[in-house]
């Protein structure tokens, strides 16, 4: 098994769009993860979900590796974007729209996908 | 956590703000809504902002006592 820190990485990296949040899609946790996911949604955007909750150690070892220390993170194609507020914002004035189109192309697909990390 | 002792952490953080406010929520002194307006922002990625924010609360939002945290932050220009 990889260490929990590569796992996170492995996940950042190789998926397109990548969300750490409270739950699921079929169940959210907590309000920011839900604007995250909405947001994210209506710019057309893939999803690859991490619940964070199934263990601290995740949330510790994100915040190590993205210096944001508050869930929900959203990633595109390895890059930090930012939480459920930055989201919301960049989905507002087009950026995130436009940041999409760039990095996964306009007719990117839009499957949603959970991912469960492996907990020693 | 009072929405005074944010408003403390973020008075000190950015002296210059022209628009700096605080709201609970819910009452229950963990969900807050802040507003930062400072020249501290200009010509910042929203993301950099943000991080200045997140930098100034760092101590509650470590602790837990802040549970969640909306962020609204604009450059003064």
């Amino acid at each position: 098994m990889k260490p929990l820190n590569e796992q996170i990485s492995d996940v950042i990296t190789h998926e397109p769009v990548a969300v750490f949040m409270k739950g699921t899609p079929q169940m959210v946790m907590c309000g920011n993860s839900h604007r995250a996911l909405q947001a994210l949604h209506a710019a057309g955007a893939p999803i690859t979900t991490v619940d964070i909750l199934p263990d601290p150690r995740i949330r510790q070892e994100l915040a190590q590796i993205s210096g944001w220390p508050t869930i929900p993170q959203v990633f595109v194609k390895g890059e930090l974007i930012g939480g459920a507020d930055i989201t919301e914002e960049l989905l507002e004035s087009g950026e995130l729209q436009q940041r999409l189109d760039e990095s996964l192309g306009a007719d990117r697909p839009q499957d949603v996908k959970v991912v469960a990390l492996e907990l020693a | 956590m009072e929405a005074d002792t944010i408003r403390g952490l973020l008075e000190a953080a950015f002296p210059e703000a022209t628009t700096l406010s605080v709201e609970d929520r819910t009452g229950g002194g963990d969900h807050f809504q802040v507003t930062v307006v400072s020249p501290d922002f200009e010509g910042l990625p929203l993301l950099d902002q943000h991080r200045r924010v997140n930098d100034a609360l760092a101590a509650p939002l470590g602790d837990g006592s802040i549970h969640e945290l909306r962020i609204k932050t604009k450059g003064t220009a």
